[in-house]
């Protein structure tokens, strides 16, 4: 195998499933009609309803939904059972199940007058469904902020080459802000100084990699260490520059929580944007040209496939449910559907519109998750990140970057979108606190008190576990959202008398299959930590944070039970044809 | 002949134009967006010390509102959409940037 095939059977899929399937579902069942007026037409406020070109849509969709989820995604999961696996459920999924939700949301966003999930959700099943919700969100959040800071630290730690591109980005974003919105700078002039001056440190960063190991293990002789648990049942300490690499992704995160969006989070969120840009049109390119230029670099060395079950001390991974919580994004997001119905959906100019921008966005968010596969395939070994910025930095060696920069910039365009999502997901994380504690306890509403406590739950979780656990739980609540919305659309679906066929069965799989993962994942710590490590002196912390989990895991259960059961008792009145009844709240 | 090159000539304008707009919406768009979101707050402050009187907050002596009343009337009904519109949590500034 090699990246030129694989590439061509995506494009090929992506084809098919979009003039084949999602053509006809948007004729025939949904019946988008560019003359009926949207949300964005009709409550024009020229702020968040406001209707825009598709083209420009399709650019902010897909900007807003490919981020860090479909690139860890697949190289964690091609790292357990082999890319064969990883790429027919990247292929199915966003077929059969992953363009469905993401258009289905944005036009049931647009037949609602623009509602968010929640507020649909409120409406159509009950008020108990828009607070369990809520509740799925911040523990979605309070998950990926704890599997990407321990992702982020690692690599920080381990990385040398990294950590001044993250610094620098830092620094340029502030400049960002101050020269777009204080002194009004051109947004081009501006793009170039602070882009340029982030890829010039990434491309420094090697040449300075010695004093940063230097300075890590000048910090490794405190001795500072707290112990965790590895999915092979290993004891492992996580070391003293790895707490100060931890440490600074916290500093960065509450910069991006606490100050203004345009001063801080919007400029970082934006270089990192063309960094990525760059690494993944660069990445591609090679991919393609590596079959002509230098096969050796367009080979899969990854093993295809390399059992159903990968667990390993005493912990279960099974094919069935793992996979399709592993890979989240890339195949099906929840939070996709989130973005579609409040951001997109509310600037739709025409009805039509929803499928090149909702269901084409999807399709191209594949690929980049299929790069991501295709550079852990042809890397071949090492550690997840180290393995993707290797890959990448092959691809890049194609045209005619030197490996070792190449992989410098892999790696910094992984940390760099990890890192601007996790400071995101943080400041979210403090929002919805506000929310829900605001009105009992005030000093929840301060934005320090709030970002202060999110980033402790951040550390503890950070500190207490093992990326892959944390990473499949986080899977479980996105895949669970993503079921959860597709059973609104059903039910929409149902309401409006049109067959809901094309949204219930892939609810029912991923209903049934995150239910199942998140069991797994709940049994997994509780067999190699809660059972084989409670009591043990120095471990007390890996024993509660697995504690903390078992029971997050069981909660997004039962929670979906909840909503399940809830919906159903909708589906029968609405069946019936009889309205909502007033919410009681 | 010439209808042919023509005809190329416009459809490679056609798929530049379409690049250029993708890249905007990838790229500058949430900017725009919160930009225009940061000159709506203040518009809805200003129009609430000038009509703040239309939602029974009198501030400014009805005078001036008066004075003003010319230039404000034109942005009346969105900053009623605006404000009046019942807001969810998800509605919070930088989701859009979270994915």
């Amino acid at each position: 195998m090699n990246t030129l095939i694989a590439l061509v059977i995506a494009v090929v899929v992506i084809y098919l499933a979009y003039v084949f399937y999602a053509k006809r579902v948007d004729a025939t069942i949904i019946k988008a009609d560019p003359k009926k007026a949207t949300p964005a037409k009709m409550y024009m406020d020229g702020v968040d309803f406001s209707p825009t070109d598709r083209n420009v849509l399709y650019g902010y969709q897909f900007k807003s939904i490919a981020a860090a989820g479909p690139i860890v995604g697949a190289i964690t999961a091609a790292n357990l059972w082999g890319w064969l696996p990883s790429l027919l459920w990247l292929l199915v999924g966003v077929s059969f199940i992953g363009w469905v939700q993401d258009y289905s949301a944005m036009m049931m966003a647009v037949r609602k007058d623009g509602d968010s999930l929640t507020a649909i959700s409120h409406k159509l099943i009950s008020p108990r469904t828009r607070n369990i919700f809520l509740l799925f969100i911040f523990v979605y959040l309070l998950m990926i902020v704890g599997a990407f800071g321990n992702l982020l630290a690692g690599t920080l730690n381990t990385q040398p080459s990294v950590p001044l591109g993250i610094i620098v980005l830092a620094v340029a974003g502030m400049f960002a802000g101050q020269m777009l919105y204080k002194w009004k700078m051109d947004l081009i002039v501006t793009t170039i100084i602070v882009v340029g001056v982030t890829l010039l440190a990434i491309l420094i960063g090697p040449v300075i990699a010695s004093s940063i190991a230097g300075f890590n293990a000048a910090l490794n002789t405190l001795g500072l260490k707290i112990y965790y648990v590895e999915t092979t049942g290993a004891v492992l300490p996580f070391t003293t520059s790895y707490m100060f690499w931890l440490l600074v992704v916290v500093v960065f995160s509450y910069l991006g929580a606490t100050l203004p969006i345009w001063r801080y989070a919007q400029p970082v969120n934006y270089i990192g944007f063309w960094v990525m840009a760059l690494t993944i049109v660069g990445g591609l390119l090679g991919a393609v040209l590596a079959v002509f230029l230098k096969p050796a670099a367009a080979t899969f060395t990854l093993p295809d496939y390399k059992g159903f079950d990968m667990g390993t001390g005493g912990a279960l991974q099974p094919l069935w449910p793992m996979l399709f919580v592993t890979i989240a994004c890339g195949a099906i997001s929840g939070w996709h559907a989130l973005v579609s119905t409040v951001g997109t959906g509310r600037q739709l100019e025409y009805e039509t519109d929803a499928l090149p921008v909702g269901a084409g966005a999807m399709f191209s968010e594949m690929l980049l998750s299929l790069l991501a596969l295709l550079a852990i395939s042809v890397a071949g070994k090492g550690a997840g990140a180290a393995a993707f910025a290797n890959g990448v930095g092959q691809f890049l060696n194609v045209i005619g970057l030197d490996a070792t920069y190449g992989a410098a910039l892999g790696f910094a365009a992984f940390v760099i979108i990890v890192i601007t999502v996790t400071q995101l997901a943080l400041r979210f994380m403090r929002v919805v606190l506000a929310e829900w504690l605001g009105d009992m306890w005030a000093p929840a509403k301060n934005i320090h008190v709030g970002t202060i406590i999110s980033a402790i739950l951040m550390i503890i979780i950070v500190l207490s576990g093992t990326f892959t656990y944390m990473w499949q739980i986080f899977g479980g609540a996105n895949q669970l959202m993503a079921a959860l919305a597709l059973m609104l659309v059903t039910l929409w679906l149902v309401e409006t008398k049109k067959n809901p066929a094309y949204a219930f069965w892939p609810m029912l799989f991923m209903y049934v299959t995150c239910i199942a993962a998140n069991l797994i994942s709940a049994y997994n710590l509780y067999a190699t930590v809660l059972l084989k490590q409670m009591g043990k002196p120095g471990l007390e912390f890996a024993v509660f944070g697995a504690g903390a989990m078992i029971v997050i895991a069981v909660f997004l259960d039962v929670a979906a039970l909840y909503i399940g059961w809830d919906a159903w008792k909708a589906y029968g009145r609405l069946k019936a044809g009889k309205a909502a009844p007033a919410p009681a709240e | 002949m010439q209808i042919g090159i023509e005809l190329v000539r416009n459809r490679i304008a056609c798929a530049l134009e379409a690049f250029r707009q993708v890249l905007y919406g990838a790229g500058a768009h949430e900017i725009v967006l919160y930009t225009v979101r940061l000159r709506a707050n203040m518009e809805n402050l200003f129009i609430l010390v000038t009509l703040g009187d239309l939602i029974g907050v009198p501030i400014l002596p009805p005078y001036y509102s008066l004075r003003l009343l010319p230039y404000l009337v034109p942005q009346v009904s969105s900053w009623k959409r605006r404000v009046l519109r019942e807001r969810d949590i998800l509605d919070a500034d930088g989701l859009d940037l979270l994915a």
